[in-house]
């Protein structure tokens, strides 16, 4: 199997499971659930994007998989941005407003975080590998 | 049946990741990888279609599949984080603040867009 071939079917496998992650957080939680993987998703993409540059595990469809597929899929902008335009309409502006912030502060506070745990992992595994 | 929404809307986002995926490796080809353009075009088309998708008001079975599932597979929050931080990192401020304002600002104008669009039609 061609390495672009395996790299398209482990991003469709690996994102069945990050939108049904997501599907199940967004119905038992609404539109806090979305939050949540979101920002869980900033950490886990940041950390496994960085662990991956320190420690090359050779496999590139196991990486790409796992990024763009699973967290890809388990995180969503569209939603986000839905839920934010849901509650301005329906005159819960303040809501609306601390939503929108908390994501966008969060997301890239915690893709920092991620990108700090990743790298010293991955220099971590590598070193004793 | 929550299970079925579940496994419908994790259906939808393997289709959405694998054009998102299929665009992302378009863009680094086309556009090089200095902006991230096709993770804005995807972010922003996403959020338009959203819209649209909401505004229609579909059965949830299909909202499930369309809009949890394909679009929501689709678009990404973390990857437009990550992109951000590597601008920020890279101390490519100029394209951080574009990238930032036009992710946030025009996903909401597309996805306002959208669903008047959606409830028009």
């Amino acid at each position: 199997m061609s390495d672009k071939l395996k790299n398209y079917l482990s991003v469709g496998f690996f994102a069945f499971f990050g939108g049904m992650l997501r599907c199940y957080f967004n119905l038992i939680w609404s539109s806090n659930g979305t939050l949540l993987v979101n920002i869980l998703g900033c950490f886990l993409l940041a950390g496994l994007t960085n662990f991956f540059i320190e420690f090359r595990e050779g496999r590139e469809w196991l990486a790409t998989g796992l990024s763009t597929g699973f967290v890809g899929a388990f995180t969503t902008f569209s939603s986000f941005q839905l839920d934010t335009l849901k509650q301005l309409q329906t005159n819960a502006s303040n809501s609306a407003l601390i939503y929108f912030f908390t994501s966008i502060i969060l997301g890239f506070l915690f893709a920092y975080v991620g990108m700090i745990v990743g790298k010293s992992l991955g220099k971590k595994l590598a070193g004793e590998a | 049946m929550m299970i079925n929404t579940v496994i419908t809307a994790g259906i939808g986002a393997i289709f959405g990741a694998v054009g998102r995926y299929f665009l992302t490796n378009y863009g680094k080809k086309h556009f090089g990888t200095k902006f991230p353009y096709a993770t804005l075009f995807i972010n922003l088309t996403g959020a338009l279609l959203l819209g649209l998708v909401f505004g229609l008001r579909l059965s949830s079975f299909v909202y499930a599949l369309i809009g949890t599932g394909v679009l929501g597979g689709y678009t990404t929050f973390s990857t437009m984080n990550v992109e951000l931080l590597t601008l920020w990192n890279n101390k490519k401020y100029l394209s951080f603040c574009c990238y930032f304002l036009s992710s946030y600002l025009g996903g909401l104008i597309l996805v306002f867009i959208g669903l008047g669009l959606g409830k028009a039609l």
